[in-house]
């Protein structure tokens, strides 16, 4: 299976793995940098590695093929552009927190309001939780395929996972309920 | 809402657009770098060996040479 014919064959083999992971991969990023653009580079990264070692990933068992990919994206550095960038995107978040409350408005910009509300929660959450609910909602896996790709066990993403939901319904008693901070 | 209900619209807002997937995809099996990863099992071509034995004979003469006591003019 090492071993491929025409080009195309290595193309869509690594098209499949590329599709297969890539949703997760963002969101572990995601998660890591709480910056979308950085993100989206750093997978990229990760799929031109897979990409140039395809051989190697392909002659792994399917279950090993996402441990091999989430060990290069954990292996990965974050250089000082993008780590300054993160600052920036988590400061800005954080300032955006802090403003006052808007007026009264539609449910539908209050529903906008909320998943912002939640997605300033997530940006404060730390970095493992955040990368665990990023995995788990953005990224789709089940806790027992996080556990896989982090190297943690199973047990260790169900307690994450529990700590920043709860977090999140805090967050959200707080804005639906101003008065609680008082 | 929710907080599921918050959380996947969260997902939605964060998650890679199909365009973007396909612009990286794009970029990746097309990049020069990848281009030259795509035969991994061709060796890289290798020096003559006869190389080292010119440049080893080459090097020691302009030693050599450089070591020479400068000749004065009469």
């Amino acid at each position: 299976m090492g071993t491929f014919g025409p080009a195309m064959d290595r193309e869509a083999e690594f098209r499949r793995l590329f599709e297969a992971h890539r949703i997760a991969v963002h969101a572990y990023f995601t998660g890591r940098t709480a910056d979308r653009q950085s993100a989206a580079d750093l997978t990229q990264d990760v799929f031109l590695r897979v990409w140039q070692r395809l051989d190697t990933v392909t002659d792994l068992p399917d279950e090993r093929q996402r441990a091999w990919i989430f060990t290069v994206a954990r292996n990965l550095s974050v250089d000082a552009h993008r780590h300054q960038r993160t600052q920036a995107g988590t400061e800005q978040a954080l300032a955006l927190a802090r403003a006052d409350p808007p007026p009264p408005a539609s449910a539908a910009v209050i529903d906008a309001e909320r998943v912002a509300v939640v997605g300033q929660a997530i940006a404060r959450l730390p970095e493992q939780q955040r990368v665990t609910l990023a995995m788990a909602i953005a990224g789709q896996l089940t806790s027992a395929e996080i556990a896989a790709a982090l190297g943690v066990p199973a047990g260790t993403v169900r307690y994450r996972l529990s700590l920043a939901r709860r977090a999140l319904a805090a967050a959200l008693d707080r804005y639906d309920d101003p008065r609680e901070d008082q | 809402m929710s907080l599921d209900d918050d959380l996947a619209a969260w997902a939605a807002s964060v998650r890679l657009p199909d365009t973007e997937a396909a612009a990286i995809f794009e970029r990746i099996v097309r990049s020069p770098a990848a281009a030259s990863s795509s035969s991994p099992s061709v060796l890289p071509a290798r020096l003559d060996p006869s190389w080292w034995r010119h440049f080893s004979a080459g090097f020691a003469a302009r030693m050599v040479a450089s070591n020479r006591p400068v000749r004065v003019a009469a």
